[in-house]
């Protein structure tokens, strides 16, 4: 079983039906043809959510100088921040403007303190991204054997206990789920801090403890999903699908057959969830930042808000974005990787 | 290369005479959401090491369910009475451990579409490695030096080559060549094939079934060939058991079977085979009707109310299966006479 | 988001139980026998019945029952009451507002949000999804790519962005939450009718020369629209988690509206002293969701649709 996931590439077996031949990098392998075009079409959808987002921050309704200063602000003070914000350019020149400094790096400085924005996300991005990966690493730790002990015997305790906790953890909004956790946990027993932030230099001991409540706020709805998702694939394929039942003639014992056969293949749909989500999930970082404290993309892009900081909020809104974009990205070429039957083509039968 | 698949499934049973498979009396029922629906009504089988039964049906005739019920295949919606004894063990009411030891290792199974009963993220080699460590107490190398055999065996060209392939490289008959291997990876003394060859060619069809046969004269094999197809069983069979709504309806040896079918659904099924003979653009005949709702039958003859012979008896009384002439029995009323058959010989 | 879209891949019981259980050996369905059709039937009835009771409550009681406390106009002489004192059936908040009047008008804003919302994804966004599939071509693809880009977004950033430029409205909050419904229901509408589009009733209508807004409206429409409202239950629950979380960061309806999202935030401040605070508009909240939820799902199980 070790081996057959982490093959590396030119081996002798071959594609049954080889692709027809024709010149250049798309007739690699089917494997590398899949990448090329998710990368490809990935570049576009990027592009575009700039755009939009550069739509949805200059063409809404108002002067933006006017919402950042109040109304009570003078004529002179609205046309000298309109300068500076070149409001005065074309939308459209003001927009290729942006992304030339973009695609150089430069998203501008916040107009609060005139920081350059990617210092600024340079500190928040780590926080959110250690917060989402521990989320993600939990849900999955506890989704997994959950899924397959409930699958065992569909209609079962077990089955019926985990759908009936899957069913209610997709229902508590991830704050009210915060919220209790804070009430039981910090509130209560007082074993964890309820708010605060330990970077991970002051040892990894204090940061875990700092983000463990955040990160099982998250993690709940996630396992949730996971636990659902999984299980119906894994209860499907046992039903439906005959190389389950080829295993079981073979003799082969129950549970193998779960982790060996059926798991196996549910994988491959458990992770486009996680690719789509991951990206998703930076968004929803947002709210448990600020309630936690933490120092993150999602504090950050509310304070943005609140302080009318255009450049800030945007740089945010784009690296989320992108995030998205990127994540479906490598989803769709971890299974490119993985699944055999693309890695080598189907055959033309 | 030494040789670890040795011919030896004669040597293993004590008594070469002893029927290898017993089921008497099977009944299955399945429990749905309205009615429970009597799959399997009363059927008794045995096979002989060395022979090849036939069990030939439409769809729905409860063919597969008897084979999955030997296997202990069905699922928990199933409840099974009767007896299958396997050798001298009884299959029925098996606890999952005693159940498991038997599959793979005293009977094997191979299944319609080799596309579907293959694991498509599994490499065919830990697909059959999997089949040989279950049972066999064989180290890693070991099994894979006896799975390359057994893919040599089946005939599978390259087999160290397709031992690291994924079952979407090979073609159909290939890929069911490596479920027979599969099957046979720790030499049971029965192989049931269901449906085996349907999903194939033509060609391939017969390439696979001359393999059969070859594997079960080397291996003194039972032999269970589920179909539809009469003309399959007419050729590679030796016994065939005609089957209908969950009952035998007719059974006998091969060759008296097609010389002198008795039972009219046989009659049906027979014309309804395509062969060479017939003029080119004749009508094919078929069997008119649907089989019948198992979950609420008449009390008479399942088959009365599409059969061309039916009497006013037939709808009233189910008629039994008995042995009318030495080895041929039928459960008919009005069987056939000889002189209504058109093609005699089939061979 | 912690309400997810909901998952697409629940088992479905067979859509013909009778159909020959034995073709092919034994296809067994998800759950079996009397206890599934049991099951299906309490999952439409039970929430059914609450999300009844709860939309009663919130729209009907405070016609019926004039004498209802404001939600806003409370006493600070009144704060802090202990559930059940005399006029106050759940006490009153720190300022002395009464907690049931504002549950209840919370409980509006959510379901107002919830389904208006809800219905301008529906009806532009499912018109939307259904003419760019019906019509295909590059039409189809500019506008699945447009869509694509908008989920792109992380659903709460982009309500949040939009939200904060316009004023503080329930009627801006729905605009901002529709930003996400209308892609999410030309998604569904889109995949529906490409699957209509090749059915034989539709390809001879199109033969006998039936104008293509005809075959969209007798043909694709009904059959597209019954999966699309059961999806809407499901939608509305999300819709409500968003409009709460956006209430909870305040961002959402003026302060002058009480809402569940703000009911909670405001009640975060005292949760170590009064907990109640937070639990009851939590488990409102959690309550309305879990019972769209179920229905969603149970109405799915039993039509059968994706």
């Amino acid at each position: 079983m070790s081996d057959t996931l982490t093959r590396s590439p030119g081996r002798s077996d071959r594609p049954a039906v080889r692709p027809p031949r024709a010149a250049g990098l798309l007739n690699r392998s089917p494997a590398v043809r899949v990448a090329i075009k998710r990368v490809l079409q990935a570049v576009p959808v990027v592009w575009g959510a700039t755009f939009i987002t550069f739509c949805l921050m200059n063409l809404l309704p108002g002067n933006a100088a006017v919402a950042l200063l109040g109304d009570d602000a003078t004529p002179e003070q609205v046309a000298a921040l309109s300068a500076r914000l070149n409001l005065d350019e074309p939308f459209l020149v003001r927009y290729l403007q942006w992304l030339g400094n973009a695609l150089t790096g430069d998203l501008g400085n916040s107009l609060q303190n005139n920081e350059p924005v990617t210092a600024i996300l340079g500190r928040a991005l780590p926080v959110s991204l250690e917060l989402v990966v521990l989320a993600f690493a939990l849900a999955l730790l506890v989704a997994v054997p959950t899924a397959v002990v409930a699958a065992k015997r569909p209609g079962g305790f077990a089955d019926r206990i985990g759908m009936q906790i899957s069913m209610f953890g997709l229902s508590v909004p991830n704050f009210v789920f915060a919220l209790v956790l804070v009430l039981v946990f910090a509130v209560g027993l007082r074993v964890l801090p309820a708010v605060g932030y330990v970077p991970i230099g002051q040892g990894l001991g204090p940061n875990l403890r700092a983000m463990i409540l955040p990160a099982t706020a998250i993690a709940f709805a996630l396992f949730c999903e996971y636990t659902r998702v999984l299980r119906a694939d894994i209860v499907d394929q046992m039903l439906r699908e005959d190389y389950i039942t080829t295993a079981r003639a073979k003799g082969v014992g129950s549970w193998q057959v779960l982790v060996r056969h059926a798991l196996r293949n549910s994988v491959f749909s458990l992770l486009t969830i996680v690719g789509l989500q991951f990206g998703a999930l930076i968004g929803s970082t947002v709210i448990i930042e600020q309630m936690f404290g933490l120092p993150g993309m999602g504090q950050g892009l509310l304070q943005g808000i609140n302080n009318r900081d255009i450049p800030v909020v945007q740089a945010y809104v784009v690296v989320m974005a992108c995030f998205v974009v990127g994540a479906n990205l490598v989803t769709d070429l971890l299974y490119a990787v993985l699944d055999p039957r693309i890695r080598h083509g189907r055959p033309a039968a | 290369m030494t040789t670890q698949i040795q011919p030896d499934a004669a040597a293993r049973t004590g008594d070469p005479d002893a029927p290898l498979l017993t089921i008497e009396n099977l009944e299955v029922t399945f429990r749905t959401r309205d009615a429970p629906v009597h799959a399997v009504r009363g059927v008794d089988l045995t096979v002989y090491a060395g022979q090849t039964l036939a069990v030939i049906g439409e769809s729905g005739s409860g063919k597969t369910v008897t084979s999955r019920a030997v296997m202990g295949l069905l699922p928990r919606t199933a409840s099974v009475r009767g007896s299958i004894r396997l050798g001298d063990r009884q299959m029925v009411g098996l606890g999952e451990k005693e159940l498991r030891k038997c599959l793979g290792r005293e009977v094997g199974m191979i299944f319609q579409d080799p596309a579907r009963s293959l694991n498509p993220t599994m490499r065919i080699g830990s697909q059959l490695t999997e089949a040989i460590r279950v049972h066999l107490p064989l180290d890693r190398r070991q099994a894979r030096e006896r799975a390359v055999e057994l893919l040599a065996m089946v005939r599978l060209p390259a087999p160290a080559r397709r031992f690291h392939e994924y079952p979407h490289q090979l073609s159909g008959g290939m890929r069911q060549r490596v479920m027979i291997a599969i099957a046979l990876a720790c030499q049971p003394r029965l192989l049931i094939a269901d449906e085996a060859t349907t999903a194939l060619d033509v060609t391939t069809q017969a390439q696979i079934m001359d393999l059969l046969l070859d594997l079960q004269q080397r291996f003194a094999m039972g032999l269970v060939l589920i179909s539809h197809d009469m003309g399959l069983a007419a050729s590679y069979a030796d016994q065939v058991a005609v089957m209908y709504a969950g009952r035998v309806v007719e059974r006998a040896p091969t060759r008296e079977m097609i010389a002198h079918v008795r039972m009219p659904y046989t009659r049906a099924l027979l014309d309804a085979t395509p062969r060479l003979e017939r003029p080119p653009h004749a009508p094919l005949p078929v069997i008119s009707g649907r089989p019948p709702d198992l979950r609420a039958l008449d009390p008479g003859c399942a088959f009365a109310p599409r059969c061309s012979r039916v009497r006013e008896r037939c709808r009233q009384e189910r008629p039994e299966l008995a042995e009318h002439q030495p080895r041929h029995e039928w459960a008919c009323f009005f069987p056939c006479a000889d002189d209504t058959i058109p093609g005699e010989d089939e061979r | 988001m912690a309400v997810q879209p909901p998952d697409l891949a629940t088992v479905r019981p067979g859509a013909d139980p009778a159909a020959d259980p034995l073709d092919a050996g034994p296809r067994p369905r998800g759950r079996t026998g009397r206890r599934a059709r049991r099951r299906t039937g309490k999952g439409l009835w039970i929430p059914g019945t609450i999300l009844g009771l709860i939309v009663l409550a919130c729209f009907v009681w405070p016609l019926v029952y004039r004498d209802l406390p404001s939600p806003t106009a409370g006493s600070l002489l009144q704060a802090n009451l202990p559930p059940f004192s005399p006029g106050h059936l759940l006490g009153t908040d720190p300022l002395g507002n009464d907690i049931v009047s504002r549950l209840l008008h919370g409980g509006r804003v959510s379901l107002e949000v919830g389904l208006t919302s809800n219905a301008i994804g529906l009806l532009l966004g499912g018109s939307l999804g259904m003419f760019a599939a019906f019509r295909g071509g590059w039409l189809e693809t500019v506008t699945m790519r447009l869509l694509d880009m908008l989920i792109a977004f992380p659903s709460l950033v982009l309500v949040l962005v939009v939200s904060t430029y316009l004023t503080p409205s329930k009627l801006n909050v729905i605009w901002a939450i529709s930003f996400f419904s209308i892609p999410t229901f030309a998604r569904l509408a889109r995949a529906a009718t490409l699957r209509l589009r090749e059915q034989v009733y539709v390809v001879a209508a199109r033969l006998a020369g039936a104008r293509d807004s005809a075959i969209l409206l007798r043909h694709i429409a009904p059959n597209v629209l019954p999966q699309l409202l059961t999806y809407s239950l499901l939608w509305v629950a999300a819709a409500i988690a968003i409009e709460a979380s956006l209430s909870f960061l305040g961002f959402g309806v003026p302060a002058s509206e009480p809402s569940w999202g703000m009911m909670i935030s405001r009640g975060q401040a005292y949760i170590s002293s009064n907990p109640e605070l937070v639990l009851i508009p939590s488990a409102c909240l959690f309550l309305t969701i879990v019972c769209l939820n179920t229905l969603g799902d149970a109405l799915r199980a039993r039509t059968g649709a994706p």
